[in-house]
């Protein structure tokens, strides 16, 4: 049965549902092809205790610095 | 909890004063007489599989997943953090070069209790290494061999380790006046560092010398040897990373020898599931002014903890959520107590549903979910056991897994026999969470946000300071405001304590 809307597909019609742009709309977009701009710091993603990594001599590691903290309390002593 | 309202049955009609079923406030109606479903009937009516279904894991699973989807993380409320952890010496390493946690604190608004806003914690894992373990000579602690038994696994640390010379801490704090402390039990351990200083192994690295993935093991310390440098670590709710690439739970072998352990991601929340007790909250968010005057009902008083925080400098108490960000507090700790009625009401204790390889239910718990010197939080332990290869996570934490694309594991322990179908179930909750994010978006995120400062400022307010006490894994009296400092939208780190305002 076909229907009365108009622009409707018929039952069994090929249509081409892809928005095809144009040539000056392809022109103008420039997709893949514009610049990137970016500004600030870049984010350091650190995985634990890898951001002091290689320690230098007489420096504390996270694990040593979390014992001393627990060591100081059972001790009775505060941060500094 | 209840909340006294206009007259004196107004607590029984408040239903937003409880939360939701899990404060077991529910008043039979005496028009309908129905199975008891008051908190002394838990576990001895017909009626009582609801209640075990809704300390489900899967549950909370399903639910974390609703609120990542539905409702979606609110990264407005998202808040990276570097901690750095003070010294006690006083002598303060070189800027760039201390000792660091870094984190991540969630904000999720929730509608009508608290304050507003749910906070989780996520402390991102491989903080501790064991490659800084070292004897009195020097000797890094890889495995060096593992025994075992039907529920867990012995891990001897290389070392020369004796009564003196004892594993160091955290691992095992000798402590004057008492037993030591072993503030690090109830971590997940993961053999997961090859070489002292290395990157911490992921699941998909190779070894180069025969292209195969490394793997690795992750299990629950449950205890720590300390003179004879034992480890011992929980296998039922060990997980695996295998050479094929699929997480595997329990894990079907044991840790590497010659490797060292590195500890896993650990998170906390505020939320009265995770910590496993109701706060007074002492307006509605609904929009309603009306002053309540908290109370606790006698019957609902249990045996537990309360927390109160005070002004190290007057003694003064000071439990205001809305803070400085140089007003550091102490934490005072009521152990062996009942609840303080108005403020604190702990749910108690109920049956652990784990069973041992011996097929043995554990029991009643304890009702004391920490353990406590000087009045003050040593270490927090749980009224779960882990679930197969979970800790007990709220539906927060499983909303931030979820949003990080680590899809956790599907918790075995789906409920089988409800009331309603799980389909009904399910979905009454999208159209919930549909209603609730509206909701949510439309009012609670500027009221709540008016009751309750943000990280770092709240980081010492009763809710949260607990929490992060358990996130950090630090004595409560080390978490100084200003040892944090919080990261930008452009990466930048700035100190909040000093003054210093993110990039704008």
């Amino acid at each position: 049965m076909s229907t009365q809307q108009i622009n409707m597909a018929d039952f069994g019609e090929v249509v081409e549902t892809r928005y095809v742009l144009s040539a000056e709309q392809l022109a103008a977009s420039k997709f893949g092809f514009s610049e990137v701009y970016y500004s600030g710091s870049p984010t350091l993603y650190s995985p634990g205790d890898v951001v002091n990594l290689p320690y230098e001599t007489g420096e504390t590691s996270t694990m040593q610095a979390l014992g001393n903290a627990w060591a100081a309390y059972a001790s009775g002593i505060g941060p500094a | 909890m209840a909340i006294k309202g206009g007259n004196s049955f107004g607590a029984f009609k408040n239903k937003g004063a409880a939360f939701g079923t899990f404060g077991a406030q529910d008043i039979p109606d005496i028009d309908k007489i129905k199975p008891i479903t008051t908190e002394f009937s838990k576990g001895s009516v017909p009626n009582s599989i609801v209640r075990m279904d809704r300390e489900s894991a899967w549950s909370r699973w399903r639910r974390g997943y609703e609120i990542s989807t539905a409702v979606g993380i609110q990264h407005a409320l998202t808040y990276p953090f570097e901690y750095q952890i003070p010294s006690p010496d006083g002598t303060p390493p070189a800027e760039g070069r201390q000792p660091l946690i870094l984190g991540v604190v969630q904000g999720f608004f929730t509608a009508g209790k608290e304050f507003g806003v749910h906070w989780v914690g996520c402390r991102i894992g491989s903080i501790l290494r064991f490659d800084n373990v070292r004897d009195s000579i020097g000797t890094p602690a890889t495995i060096a061999s593992i025994t075992e038994d039907d529920e867990f696994w012995y891990v001897q640390l290389a070392g020369s380790w004796s009564t003196t010379n004892p594993l160091p801490p955290p691992l095992y704090v000798p402590n004057p006046s008492g037993d030591p402390i072993k503030p690090l039990l109830g971590e997940i351990l993961e053999d997961r560092i090859l070489a002292v200083g290395g990157s911490p192994i992921t699941k998909d690295t190779l070894d180069p010398s025969t292209s195969k993935r490394y793997g690795y093991v992750q299990a629950i310390l449950i205890d720590v040897d300390g003179p004879n440098g034992i480890l011992k670590l929980q296998k039922s709710s060990s997980f695996e990373a295998s050479p094929d690439n699929l997480y595997l739970t329990p894990a079907t072998k044991t840790f590497s020898v010659g490797r060292f352990f590195t500890v896993g991601t650990r998170y906390a929340c505020t939320c009265q599931d995770f910590s496993r007790r109701s706060y007074s909250f002492m307006m509605n968010l609904e929009g309603s002014e009306k002053k309540r005057f908290p109370f606790t009902r006698p019957a609902l008083l249990k045996y537990g903890r309360s927390e109160v925080l005070t002004d190290p400098n007057t003694g003064s108490v000071n439990n205001s959520a809305m803070t400085d960000a140089n007003q550091n507090r102490d934490l005072a700790l009521t152990t062996q107590s009942i609840d303080n009625p108005g403020v604190y009401n702990d749910f108690g204790g109920r049956y652990l549903r784990n069973f041992s390889a011996a097929r043995r239910a554990e029991g009643p718990t304890t009702f004391v979910d920490y353990t406590a010197k000087n009045n003050q939080i040593t270490s927090y332990t749980d009224y779960w056991s882990p679930l197969l290869d979970e800790m007990r996570y709220c539906k927060h934490i499983y909303a931030l897994r979820f949003e990080e694309g680590i899809l956790p594991p599907e918790p075995s322990d789906l409920p089988f026999a409800t009331e309603e179908s799980i389909t009904e179930w399910e979905q009454r909750l999208v159209y919930e969470m549909s209603v609730t994010n509206k909701h949510i978006n439309d009012m609670q995120a500027v009221r709540g946000m008016a009751l309750m400062d943000v990280p770092p400022k709240n980081f010492q307010s009763p809710v949260m300071l607990p929490m992060m006490q358990k996130l950090l894994n630090v004595p409560a009296s080390f978490i100084r405001l200003e040892n944090f400092r919080m990261q930008d939208k452009t990466g930048a780190f700035y100190n909040p304590s000093a003054g210093e305002y993110p990039a704008n």
